[in-house]
């Protein structure tokens, strides 16, 4: 019998050993990679140290998750045809032709359904957490500090306490903090990636970005946007402390509380 | 009549076909090069007298001196010229021009057959892989360790913005030149391109520019990554010239090609090739170049603007003079996130005419397929700001770009079905190229996905500008552009050659990339996922383990694909003799015979079917035959039966 | 066997060779750095560095003539220096260079020096004046370094109509001196932070962003 007519004789599609086959592969690839976006990815962003990275996080592992099945679907077949279909030796003219198969509208249909849902999905969770990231609900006035990127080294400015100026950033934990973002010169990014905020710095511009710092610790505050001869080394940290200790840091420096 | 009858011109008197075209040939259009650069360099310093701007417009004008007497030392104003004295071009001096009966020496010349031009095309894009490629192994040496010290930062950064621009321009050219020129008038059944010399000048404007580009090492580099950012390129030394001055050459050809293909394919198929029948391929290539139309002119411009604000003191992107640097991002990427399909959709459609063919079944859904394509397409001019959302610029954009931006996930998901449903209940023969269909698809998920996160606008945030870009953007032009572009030379060798590519070598460099680029490109998710920035000399010392497997990764790549240089080059020279069709597919080029004769057709084909009739019963006369037509046959050379 | 590897092996070779022979013209040369070294025979943990800022190029690490750029300002006698760890690192600083108003008054101020002052010309300061600055020389981290480091002197500008000292090319300097601490080993780089590339954006391209001139490196040994 020819292929064709194996086909047939299944009664229903799902029937079908390649169906079956292919399912299981399907589901195995599914569940390795549900596991891995379960793991890896928290894993290599480390601790979250804001409101605003916790839903970074989160958001990234739910789209490695509903993206498993999707690249599932691409290697089990990759795997299926090598295994099932792979000719050996070389082709020679006298060798059969496969199926004339053009094209089976409902495979295409679901698969463009399939699609279209996922991306529906991927869209409304998008535009959720970017509201929620642009614009957060604050329950307490946001500290605002002016940011100032300069060809090689961010300056902070804390308008709020009397103008302190420092090329380290103190922020107190808990309290929303609004980032006021500029340059002197070239763009340059303003980028805490503990926090998961970033902005450009513009010259001539004001940017901003926010977000609620919620654990102690000294991260990194680095420059994501190539700006010259010492882009690599335009780094500096950024202390999160106790509101006690951001107001003795602040007078330290000369500034109010 | 015959055509070649209607070429009653009197011929130049007193002088040979040709004329002065004999005489002209690469080597006169470098002397022709350096003697107008020198002109240029000398005049152009009496001109400008302001001091702060003078080397800039010394070295801007001493580049584009020599771009002009390169082309004109190389006879490419030959055509033009001659109309303008009256003395129009013979039918014998444009069979010369063609390079007929001219050896080798006709890949050194303004050679206007098709062929010619995409065989040099393909050495063009060997040496710019080759230039990008060295500079990748010298990168990645670098960041070998934390700070190893190779490089100084600004080498470095220079290192970095070169080898973005070369790959970029090389893999934009890496299918539609070589294949687009040589394969596609076959596939259509055409005797040449719509506009030969147009051709040859959109090739040579190339090899004019890589001198240009590469004389910015000379200069003092450039201080700012391929994408050109204002306004420290306004900063940058006259490196930075030499940029703008490659990118305005490179646009000129791009606009010549774009031109000539889409005249082509629209206008010069067989008789009888309806759409419906023309085969994939010629529809990506078609797509590319429409895309790229009106795309690189943005490039263009953006560029224009920079150079009147470097050369001449004006202010479009210095915000004390009341530019705004937004204004560069938005030109720019207005162009480049249409060229990125510009490099994929040829590439893609390449592997789905070529899978065809080894599944021996026809291409799953062609409607689909080309729908997808055209979605692509439309779709790709509406995503440009998604490379902006941490810009600052126009907030309130952000979402509605990410809409679009995720819809291009659909389409895109399309060409997956095709090349799926291809190989489904196929009969597969793990050819080469059809191995690099595997590795497209298994890569091609991968940076797909990938690049779903970043459109997501606060993923975004947290990501751009870190190596996870750099790792999703390689995954897709490399790991689904260049792996399309090596399965599309490895396809039609034996047609573009005579000679089969050697197969052991083949799998051996194939595997060596394939593994050593996922090593690679993994690694750089992982560090950008740590928090390791983009484009630095040295980096905090928690991203060793990932940058160290990078770097093993990227010293397999390079291992294969100096294995797969040397196939090409060992085959070329003394592989098997390949025979007319040695892979039994349908398109029309396989019909013509090794080496394929300077007019392709004996007679022009007539096409009753598509090309994907794979196990469908014969017709009554197998497709596509040249029928008997009347008027105008002349059998010529490679008659066929 | 041995003929269808060679032909591969072979191009492998030559490509490498390539690839080296580009990083060799490529890599880093660094001018002979200049050590932070005690004086005489005193405390071995107290060192000592002496720098010039230039108007020219002249007396940097450039050569007699000053190539390729002149005209550029300059730090010298070179811009790497080492310094030992754990240590009390003394700065003097003899300032030759005109100046004007600093684009960003933060820098006119000392940051990270022990006292958070330093000496100009003998009397100690927290800042100088704005409009008159030359150059500063600031230390800040590179990423990989393990301890943070970050110092900034301001230097102040000698006047415009200041005579030229005698039997010299220059005006009579302005001698700034500071004192930071290490600590332990590490790379870091230092530049000047007053922007003075004139003719480029915002001033900081030529010198500003050339290695050996306003940019250098510091190593902690």
């Amino acid at each position: 019998m020819s292929e064709t007519e194996l086909t047939r004789k299944a009664s229903h599609w799902w029937q079908s050993e390649d169906a079956r086959l292919l399912g299981g592969l399907w589901a195995v690839f599914t569940v390795l990679g549900v596991i891995f976006a379960l793991i890896v990815p928290d894993h290599l962003m480390g601790r979250s140290a804001s409101n605003t990275m916790t839903e970074v996080e989160r958001t990234f592992t739910a789209f490695s998750v509903a993206s498993a099945p999707v690249a599932a679907v691409v290697w089990a077949l990759l795997v299926y045809s090598l295994w099932k279909w792979r000719r050996r030796g070389d082709w020679t003219p006298d060798d059969p032709d496969g199926p004339p198969l053009r094209g089976h509208g409902w495979a295409t249909g679901l698969w463009m359904f399939a699609s279209s849902a996922l991306c529906l999905f991927l869209l409304v969770w998008g535009l959720a957490a970017l509201s929620s990231v642009d614009s957060p609900a604050t329950a307490s006035t946001p500290l605002e500090i002016d940011v100032t990127g300069q060809q090689w080294i961010w300056t902070f400015s804390y308008p709020d306490n009397g103008g302190v100026e420092s090329e380290d950033l103190y922020l107190p934990v808990n309290r929303p903090v609004v980032f006021r973002v500029t340059s002197d010169d070239v763009i340059h990014s303003f980028w805490v990636p503990a926090m998961g905020i970033k902005v450009d710095a513009n010259p001539g511009m004001t940017t901003t970005t926010q977000t609620t710092p919620d654990r102690l610790g000294v991260y990194h505050v680095k420059c994501a946007e190539l700006c010259g001869l010492l882009h690599a080394d335009m780094e500096t940290d950024a202390h999160v402390v106790s509101s006690a200790d951001f107001d003795s840091w602040a007078s330290a420096q000369g500034g109010s509380q | 009549m015959t055509v070649a009858e209607t070429y009653k011109t009197d011929p130049v008197k007193g002088g040979p076909d040709g004329g002065i075209m004999r005489r002209l040939n690469v080597g006169t259009g470098i002397a022709a090069g350096i003697i107008l650069a020198f002109v240029a360099h000398r005049v152009v310093g009496h001109l400008a007298d302001d001091h702060v701007h003078q080397v800039d417009v010394r070295a801007t004008a001493t580049m584009v001196g020599w771009a002009i007497g390169f082309m004109a030392g190389l006879g490419a104003f030959t055509g033009p010229f001659r109309w303008m004295v009256g003395k129009d071009l013979t039918h014998a001096d444009e069979l010369f021009l063609a390079g007929k009966d001219q050896g080798i020496g006709r890949y050194f010349r303004f050679t206007t057959d098709h062929k010619v031009v995409g065989i040099q095309y393909l050495v063009l894009t060997m040496v710019m892989l080759g230039a990008g490629g060295t500079m990748a192994m010298l990168i990645r040496t670098d960041l070998i360790s934390p700070n190893s010290g190779f490089l100084g930062p600004q080498t470095y950064n220079s290192l970095v913005g070169l080898h973005g621009l070369t790959m970029i321009l090389a893999t934009i050219i890496m299918v539609t030149g070589p294949f687009g020129n040589f394969v596609v008038p076959l596939m259509i059944g055409a005797r040449d391109m719509a506009f030969p010399r147009l051709n040859a000048l959109s090739l040579w404007l190339l090899v004019a520019m890589l001198p240009v580009l590469y004389s910015a090492a000379f200069l003092g580099g450039i201080p700012m990554g391929w994408v050109g950012y204002t306004p420290i390129a306004d900063q940058g030394p006259a490196g930075v010239d030499a940029y703008m001055v490659a990118i305005l050459i490179f646009a000129v050809s791009t606009a010549v090609a774009g031109a000539n293909i889409t005249t082509t394919i629209v206008t010069m198929r067989a008789r009888g090739m309806t759409w419906t029948r023309t085969p994939i391929f010629v529809y990506g290539v078609l797509a590319s170049v429409v895309l790229a139309l009106p795309a690189f002119p943005m490039f263009m411009a953006a560029e224009i603007l920079l150079l009147v604000d470097r050369l001449m003191g004006g202010g479009f992107y210095v915000p004390n003079r009341g530019g705004q640097p937004w204004l560069y991002q938005n030109l720019f990427w207005l162009m480049g996130h249409p060229e990125v399909y510009v490099i994929l959709i040829p590439a893609v459609a390449a592997l789905m005419e070529l899978t065809a063919v080894f599944a021996r079944k026809p291409l799953y859904s062609f409607r689909v397929a080309v729908l997808s394509i055209i979605a692509i397409v439309g779709l790709s001019v509406t995503v440009w700001a998604h490379h902006m959302f941490a810009s600052g610029w126009a907030p309130d954009l952000n979402g509605p770009f990410m809409l679009t931006t995720e819809m291009i996930s659909i389409p895109t998901g399309g060409l997956f079905l095709v090349i799926l449903g291809t190989l489904w209940r196929g009969r597969i023969w793990t050819t080469l190229p059809l191995m690099c269909t595997y590795a497209m698809l298994w890569n091609f998920i991968i940076g797909g996905i990938t690049g779903i996160y970043l459109s997501d606008v606060p993923l975004d945030y947290q990501l751009h500008g870190s190596m996870f870009v750099t790792a999703h953007f390689h995954y897709t032009l490399m790991g689904a552009g260049l792996t399309g572009a090596i399965g599309a030379m490895a396809y039609w060798f034996p047609k573009m050659t005579g000679r089969m590519l050697g197969k052991t070598s083949g799998f051996v460099s194939f595997w060596l990339v394939q593994i050593g680029f996922n090593v690679t490109f993994l690694g750089m998710f992982m560090v950008g996922m740590e928090g390791q920035p983009r484009r630095v000399v040295h980096y905090d010392a928690a991203y060793h383990t990932g940058n160290l497997i990078s770097t093993i990764g990227a010293y397999f790549i390079g291992t294969g694909m100096l294995i797969l240089l040397y196939d090409v080059i060992a085959s070329w020279h003394h592989g098997a003799v390949a025979p007319i069709n040695p892979w039994g597919a349908k398109t029309l080029e396989w019909t013509v015979p090794n080496p394929v004769p300077l007019e392709n057709f004996a007679v022009l084909p007539v096409v009753t079917e598509d090309a994907y009739g794979y196990g469908e019963p014969a017709e009554a006369e197998p497709a596509p035959v040249p029928a008997r037509v009347g008027a105008g046959s002349d059998q010529g050379e490679g008659a066929m039966t | 066997m041995v003929s269808r590897v060679f032909g591969p092996a072979l191009t492998i070779v030559c490509g490498a060779a390539f690839v080296a022979l580009m990083g060799y013209l490529l890599h880093q040369q660094p001018a002979p750095a200049l050590a932070a070294a005690p004086q005489g025979a005193s405390d071995p943990h107290h060192v000592f560095l002496h720098l010039s800022t230039y108007p020219d190029s002249l007396a940097g690490e450039h050569g007699k003539d000053g190539s390729p750029e002149p005209d550029w300002v300059s730090y010298g006698p070179t811009t790497t220096l080492t310094a030992p760890r754990n240590s009390l690192v003394t700065v003097t600083i003899s300032q030759y260079d005109g100046g004007e108003a600093i684009t960003n008054p933060w820098f006119a101020q000392v940051h990270g020096t022990i006292g958070g002052t330093e000496t100009v010309d003998g009397k100690p300061v927290t800042k100088i004046d704005p409009e008159t600055v030359g150059h500063t020389f600031t230390i800040h981290a590179a990423p990989t370094a393990q301890d943070p480091l970050f110092v900034s002197a301001p230097l102040p500008a000698v006047p415009d109509d200041a005579p030229l000292a005698p039997g010299s090319a220059y005006p009579k300097p302005i001698e700034v001196t500071f004192s930071f601490r290490t600590q332990g080993p590490g790379k870091y780089v230092w530049n000047c932070e007053f922007p003075c590339g004139d003719g480029t954006y915002a001033k900081f391209g030529g010198p500003m962003s050339t290695r050996g001139w306003m940019s250098g490196t510091l190593t902690v040994t």
